[in-house]
């Protein structure tokens, strides 16, 4: 018996070195270590054999069961390693199948870039406030010395909801909500939905912008200038050209308008900058000393300046978008694609 | 504002830039360039030539053959002008050539003789629409040459986009004076007096009010010639767009160009007693017809220009069809005159008119120059029209305003704009434009604008001025000096933006609709007539009946959003929209704005997912639910069981939303409040919106959600003891539902319950009609011990004992 336990050793050795496939290791199991396999019909003989032999015979059946047993599992798990997986076929996977992969939505590209321009500012400490998007026409237009009967108002195509009420047309409202309801120092962006009614390929009824404004003593042009750089090269990931020029907006003053090197052509010019190399990006101007005024904050005291950007626009120049109206048919092939 | 780069020259030489360079100083002025066209390319081939000879064309009665000196060689052409005629200098197409409208010129027969080329007309040409012959080149015209070299017709058109502060260069003389302030030329006016003698016994004038009409002035010139305008000025005309009518109107918009001040010329001899009279209407005057042959209605408010008897102008904006100058006109009243700002635009607008005239009242005139540009006129008509002038005229100057000087301080002026001028510096800045600076002392400058600038009022205005002529460029970027601060965002905007990426995290796409509907959709999806949603803000001038007023749901344009995809092949559609929705207070006030959470589910549930490994499934009503419990969860606000708390109810009876199936409804309630509800949408509201799929949806009221108090998150402490789980299949009538079987469990209030779950649920087969067999899985775990089977057994037993009990069932061995 103990001859036998030793060649039943050897011999597990060396048909285990050479199976390979889970079939083969299975039949191995059960012809071995099995309920009815060689093991287990030692095992039996072990009542037939004397007392005194049984104690030495029995550890030395165990610890060959044991081998047995480990290398069993070795080669198992080295049969494992080699398939990577469990397949009892031993067939290797196709790996070229595509991967299980979850899919996710998206954010509106507007979205995306709002959360872009105000998490910006929000770095340089500006805090985020909402308006309404029904506005009066004291805020959207009053307020902000555009008195009824400016030249300025053909500047902005209304809708109005009545005599007094109107969709604003900027969220430059916002600047005189919060001036007037807080004291200077301020820093402040105003996200939001604004109107007009003008439709073409470059203009929707309905489109975002970012309104922000700085107030405190001794703020200059030069300081507008500063916040805006910052601003649009964060906004486009790289050191673009930039350039102020003057404008004109009935609430700022002086006023400027923001052009960045054309994305498209570099500068040297395109269809898209009209061959100027520019593209018009934000409004902006040092606030004017009216609407200080109307919210009894002291021009003499205090200086600020304020701007606003279409998010459509930064979208459209970031993405090389070429219809704005493509983002208001919620189309998922366009969604899909920021 | 439209110029040419030619006609520029006439009042201050840039031939140092070139047309770029020119363009992108003006921009850099705050002159924001919008185009820069070199003009009449396609006309480039044509060359001019001399008519040697014309004869009657043998065949023809009509036709004339033409010999034709073209500078290298003499052509021969066929015409059929009635002007050919020898010794006059024409427009030549040679064989080759192509004219506009895509017309090529070939060598042809015409009836039997050849012709090598055309003899052009300026509509040939698209000059304009003059037709009746051939264009007559002037005398000495050299044969052979490029025509558009030889006409000046060779010119760039400039384009600016005038910001409403700038009336001043509506005016190529406006225009002129900054190009002369940035390349230091001096600025050529023509030269006219800007005095009247006040005479005239031919006419009166009286102004009613200085208010409304601050100078008005006129002359009579009597005999003069109407007819075709010279080509120099039917050519500046054409090239910035003007269609040329003849010499009258033409030197008025002329003069107008030039200086900025719109001229009126009306037929002298309709104008009833003589007598110009410039006033609000009489009660009786109700209508008017402008010379575009409208009938206007005219309202009290209105300026007219009137004579003895009735109105004969819109003052400022249109004259009328009855003193208009027509070919039959020998004398004509010239007006020139400043009309109040304000007062024209009102009247544009409430005529709805824009004309060149009205644009330059509206924006605002320079008093100074009502005389000047009148003289300018009539000078122009004289030598022009041969018209001649018998007496002065009159000019009522009653608006008159003495210019006040305004301080501009140079160190503020610097510490505004972040820049370090001296006074002298900025003085010279101000007066390379024409603005006249005395130093008060070295800190102040006293400025007195100068009456063509009506924009600049205040000190602001002179920074402005200084900014731009220094240069925007030149202004330094610096980052301002502020004290440190943590401002506080609102938390209801975060919590948003949170939660719209986790959605995109479970495969949502966000949609932004328009705030503005149709009202149709009320009826589309079957809201009662008292619903609250039908109550909307409406658009006093929408852009179209699909965009008339504030949308009260999201629903509709998320449907819209599910109708396109869909119509382009992209059928699994989970899209959610956060936005406000509108709720009318009363006309007069801003209505509330609420935030809304509306999403919209169709087609596959795991989307574009590969079909290899994720079933071909179609979205349900518990994808719509777990979607509202996902959202709860992110919220980080809980469930619970009563009425305190969120939970889920069935509406009751007549309470479900209109446009979802009752049985397919579920309402989403804290505390007896709606919260929101979600749904399976009817079949035939969907058809409504063209939609033939299943979509559900699920429509919360974001503000609401926002506002509830936030559950603790507070550690629990992690289990000692394992827990023990027993599974039991009840066999219940079909009436029971499953949630009731859960909720008997939860509220047994057997401390050794953990949780409890439905894992099964089929109906048929071994079970009897009308019941189900419902399969639970109960959760047992003691905080203190290791359950061993008789702890569990007896929970279990009495849960089985209740569940039986309650629902009349009986359970199946699992």
């Amino acid at each position: 018996m103990e001859h036998e336990l030793q060649s039943l050793e050897t011999e597990a050795r060396e048909e285990l070195s050479q199976l390979n496939g889970n079939s083969q290791l299975e039949e191995f199991r059960i012809r071995f270590l099995g309920r009815k396999g060689r093991f287990s019909t030692i095992m039996r003989q072990l009542g037939t054999v004397s007392s005194e032999d049984r104690p030495r015979l029995g550890q030395l059946a165990n610890s060959v069961k044991k081998k047995v047993e480990k290398l069993f599992e070795e080669k198992s798990a080295s049969l494992k390693r080699d398939s990577g997986t469990l397949d009892q076929d031993n067939i290797s996977p196709d790996l070229t199948l595509p991967g299980r992969c979850p899919v996710k939505g998206k954010l509106h590209p507007v979205t995306q870039v709002m959360n872009e321009a105000c998490q910006i500012f929000e770095k340089l400490g500006f805090s985020v406030a909402e308006g309404p998007d029904v506005e009066t026409d004291h805020y959207n237009f009053e307020a902000l010395n555009i008195p009824a009967h400016h030249p300025a108002r053909d500047m902005h195509d209304t809708f109005y909801v009545s005599d007094s009420i109107l969709l604003r047309t900027h969220t430059s409202p916002m600047q005189a909500r919060i001036m007037e309801a807080q004291s200077p120092p301020l820093r402040v962006i105003a996200p939001g939905k604004v109107y007009r009614c003008d439709s073409d390929i470059t203009h929707t009824a309905m489109f975002h912008q970012v309104e922000g404004f700085l107030v405190d003593k001794d703020i200059s042009f030069a300081d507008l200038k500063g916040i805006l750089t910052v601003f649009t090269c964060e906004m486009f990931e790289q050191e673009l050209p930039l350039r102020f020029r003057p404008s004109f907006f009935p609430f700022t003053e002086p006023s400027a308008e923001v052009d960045i090197a054309c994305v498209m052509c570099n500068g040297v010019g395109c269809r898209i900058c009209k061959n100027t190399g520019w593209l018009e990006i934000l409004g902006s101007g040092m606030i004017d000393p009216e609407v200080f005024k109307m919210v009894g904050y002291d021009p003499e005291v205090y200086s600020g300046f304020a701007f606003g950007l279409g998010i459509e626009r930064i979208a459209m120049l970031k993405y090389g978008i070429d219809d704005i109206r493509l983002f208001y048919e919620n189309d998922q092939r366009f969604l899909s694609q920021f | 504002m439209k110029f040419t780069l030619n006609w520029l020259q006439d009042y201050v030489d840039t031939t140092s830039l070139s047309p770029d360079q020119l363009a992108d100083r003006l921009t850099m002025l705050g002159l924001e360039v919008d185009s820069v066209t070199p003009l009449y390319q396609e006309l480039s081939p044509l060359k001019t030539g001399l008519v040697i000879s014309s004869e009657k064309h043998p065949n023809a009665d009509k036709l004339n053959l033409c010999h034709v000196d073209v500078g290298k060689e003499t052509v021969q052409i066929v015409c059929g002008a009635p002007n050919v005629r020898e010794g006059l200098s024409v427009v030549v197409a040679l064989p080759g050539t192509i004219l506009p409208g895509n017309f090529k010129i070939k060598k042809s027969k015409v009836r039997g003789i050849e012709s090598f080329g055309m003899i052009c007309s300026e509509r040939e040409l698209g000059l304009s629409d003059e037709h009746t012959g051939i264009m007559e080149l002037a005398e000495g015209t050299e044969q052979g040459q490029t025509f558009i070299k030889a006409t000046g017709l060779d010119d760039v058109l400039i384009e600016i986009d005038l910001t409403p502060n700038r009336p001043d260069c509506t005016s190529l003389i406006g225009v002129a004076r900054e190009i002369c302030g940035i390349i230091s030329k001096p600025l050529q006016i023509p030269v006219v007096t800007d005095v009247i003698k006040q005479t005239s016994t031919n006419f009166s004038v009286t102004v009613e009010s200085d208010e409304l009409c601050p100078r008005y002035a006129g002359k009579l010139i009597k005999n003069i010639q109407i007819g075709p305008s010279p080509w120099w000025l039917r050519r500046l005309l054409i090239s910035v767009g003007l269609r040329p009518i003849n010499n009258i109107v033409d030197i008025t918009n002329f003069v107008m160009l030039e200086f900025g001040q719109p001229l009126h010329a009306f037929d002298f001899d309709t104008l009833a007693d003589g007598k110009i009279v410039v006033r609000t209407p009489r009660s009786n005057e109700t209508t008017f017809t402008t010379l575009d042959n409208i009938k206007r209605t005219i309202d009290s408010n209105m300026l007219l220009i009137c004579d003895g008897e009735k109105p004969i102008a819109v003052a400022g904006i249109m004259g009328g069809l009855d003193s208009e100058v027509t070919n039959a006109t020998t004398n004509i009243f010239l007006e020139s005159a400043c009309f109040n700002a304000v007062s024209i635009r009102k009247t544009a607008k409430r005529i709805n008119i824009s004309t060149d005239a009205s644009y330059r009242f509206e924006r605002g005139v320079d008093p100074d120059i009502t005389i000047k540009a009148l003289n300018r006129a009539v000078d122009l008509i004289c030598e022009i029209a041969g018209g001649e002038v018998p007496e002065d005229g009159i000019d009522v100057y009653g608006g008159q305003k003495d210019p006040s000087p305004l301080t501009l301080r140079v160190s503020r002026t610097n510490n505004h704009l972040g820049i370090d001028l001296d006074s002298e510096d900025m003085a010279a800045l101000l007066e390379s434009i024409g603005i006249d600076c005395k130093n008060k002392d070295t800190d102040t400058l006293l400025v007195t604008p100068p009456s063509f600038r009506i924009d600049i009022e205040r000190e602001a205005d002179l920074v402005e001025e200084i900014a731009r002529l220094y240069g925007y460029d030149n202004i330094p970027v610096t980052l301002p000096k502020v004290n440190l601060s943590f401002p506080v965002q609102e938390s209801n905007r975060k919590r948003r933006g949170d939660l719209s990426i986790n959605l995109t995290s479970i495969n949502y796409t966000e949609a932004i609709n328009y705030s503005f509907v149709s009202e149709k959709y009320s009826d589309f999806l079957s809201l009662s007539p008292n619903d609250q949603r039908r109550h909307n803000v409406a658009l006093l001038n929408p852009i179209s009946e699909d965009q008339a007023i504030l949308r009260t749901m999201l629903l509709p344009g998320l449907l819209e959003n599910v109708k396109r995809n869909i119509s382009f092949q992209k059928t699994a559609v989970k899209m959610f929209e956060i936005g406000k929705v509108f709720t009318p207070v009363d006309i007069n006030r801003q209505p509330i704005e609420k935030t809304r959470l509306t999403a919209v589910l169709s087609g596959n549930r795991y989307g574009e997912s590969s079909s290899l490994y994720y079933k071909n499934d179609s979205v349900d009503i518990f994808d719509a639910k777990g979607s509202v419990e996902f959202i709860i969860d992110n919220l980080g606000l809980t469930f619970g069981s009563n009425t305190e708390t969120i939970q889920f109810k069935q509406p009751e009876k007549g309470t479900c939303e209109p446009y979802a199936e009752p049985a397919y409804s579920l309402v989403l309630c804290n505390n007896d409040k709606i919260l929101g509800t979600l749904g399976k949408i009817k079949a035939d509201i969907l058809r409504n919106f063209g939609i033939k799929y299943a979509v559900y949806y699920y429509d919360l009221d974001f503000d609401t959600l926002c506002d509830l108090k936030i559950s603790d998150n507070n550690f629990t402490p992690l289990p000692v003891y394992p827990s023990v789980k027993r599974d039991i299949a009840l066999i219940v009538p079909l009436s029971v539902s499953s949630g009731e079987l859960l909720n008997v469990v939860q509220s047994s209030r057997d401390k050794l319950i953990e949780s409890s779950e439905i894992f099964d649920i089929f109906q048929g087969d071994k079970i009897p009609k009308g019941f189900k067999s419902v399969a639970l899985s109960i959760t047992y775990r003691s905080q203190t011990k290791t359950l061993k089977e008789k702890n569990v057994g007896k929970s279990h037993s009495k849960i089985v004992h209740l569940l039986t009990e309650k629902f009349k069932g009986s359970f199946r061995d699992a």
